[in-house]
């Protein structure tokens, strides 16, 4: 059996969490962005509440209970800033 | 002038009650119509919808919406659309609605679009019937908003969907993915209904401001992008050289 390299597996790891992201109902996220580096994956993206924040965390854990998690989502708080453009 | 707010990507689930419509809290003063682009709840689930419904009770403004693929995860979009309509909330998918405001009147015609791609780099039709399927959904959908927007008259047509109908609004997204995103059919609809602005949204690390190859205004208003409770587009009743409406657009939230 050949062994694989480390990086072809954090490939396939990534991709797995990004899917596990999008379908899991704490989260439902799919266009979180996800990698695996050096034996921790990283999160990032924007989430509307701490809820699913903290949600992102926990189902990276159980995807990947042997990986560190950095978690490098925010939360989208939409404020009260003021933009007006003249289009045409 | 003729105010058309617009929003999408709010992704409503139980722990976001209150915040959308704190966003909203001052929309019925800056605009005569909210439009929401899908995606409107997290997974498409009934008790989302009652959550949404909450939220947009007696804000103001007439809402239009369509749903977008958040809203169809669960299988229950035809519920969720139900939850939202029996809140007032017109949910359009194929078919149009148009608003009297005291500057005119704003067609809106709306779909969920899907995707295929942009010239260059798009699906066809052809091989597995799947990637058949994908494809004809698609086309499917496009034409159904072509024909919703040949069908209005009112002094300001706008195409509401969720997919983006230009890739330049993705700009920002990872090229491979644009297939996903957004389809050239759906710009191709938006050309040949005479619409005057297309509002999409989906595309959360798009940008906001896009062009059909007929020229006509495109806006990605997904949330992440507009970075704003909503967005506001006006329109002049007075139309310029071209025989377009001029558009201002603005953008604000409560504070």
């Amino acid at each position: 059996m050949t062994e694989r390299e480390p990086e072809q597996n954090d490939t396939y790891t990534a991709e797995h969490v990004r899917e596990a992201l999008a379908r899991d109902e704490r989260v439902n996220e799919p266009e979180l962005d996800v990698q695996v580096v050096d034996g921790r994956v990283f999160v990032t993206g924007v989430v509307p509440t701490d809820e699913r924040r903290s949600a992102v965390a926990d189902v990276v854990r159980e995807c990947c209970p042997h990986l560190e998690v950095e978690n490098r989502t925010t939360i989208g708080r939409y404020g009260d800033n003021e933009v007006t453009e003249r289009v045409r | 002038m003729i105010r058309i707010a617009a929003v999408g990507d709010v992704h409503v689930g139980p722990d976001m009650a209150g915040m959308l419509r704190e966003q909203l809290a001052t929309v019925a003063s800056r605009a005569d119509v909210l439009l929401i682009a899908g995606d409107l709840t997290k997974a498409g689930l009934p008790e989302e919808a009652e959550v949404l419904a909450g939220e947009l009770h007696d804000l103001g403004v007439p809402v239009i919406a369509v749903l977008g693929n958040h809203d169809h995860h669960s299988d229950r979009e035809h519920d969720v659309a139900r939850i939202l309509r029996d809140a007032e909330v017109a949910i359009l998918e194929g078919d149009h609605t148009t608003i009297e405001t005291a500057s005119g009147t704003v067609g809106i015609a709306g779909v969920k679009g899907f995707g295929g791609g942009f010239p260059g780099a798009s699906g066809s039709a052809f091989g597995e019937r799947e990637m058949k399927a994908f494809i004809e959904h698609s086309k499917e959908r496009a034409d159904a908003l072509g024909d919703a927007l040949a069908d209005l008259d009112a002094d300001v047509k706008v195409a509401l969907m969720h997919y983006a109908p230009v890739r330049e609004t993705l700009s920002g997204e990872p090229p491979e993915i644009f297939p996903f995103l957004g389809s050239y059919l759906l710009a191709e609809a938006v050309d040949r209904g005479g619409a005057d602005i297309a509002i999409h949204g989906h595309a959360h690390r798009g940008r906001e401001h896009g062009v059909t190859p007929g020229g006509v205004h495109v806006r990605n208003v997904a949330q992440p992008v507009i970075r704003q409770g909503y967005a506001v587009y006006e329109f002049d009743a007075a139309r310029d050289g071209s025989g377009r409406r001029r558009v201002t657009a603005s953008s604000s939230t409560s504070a």
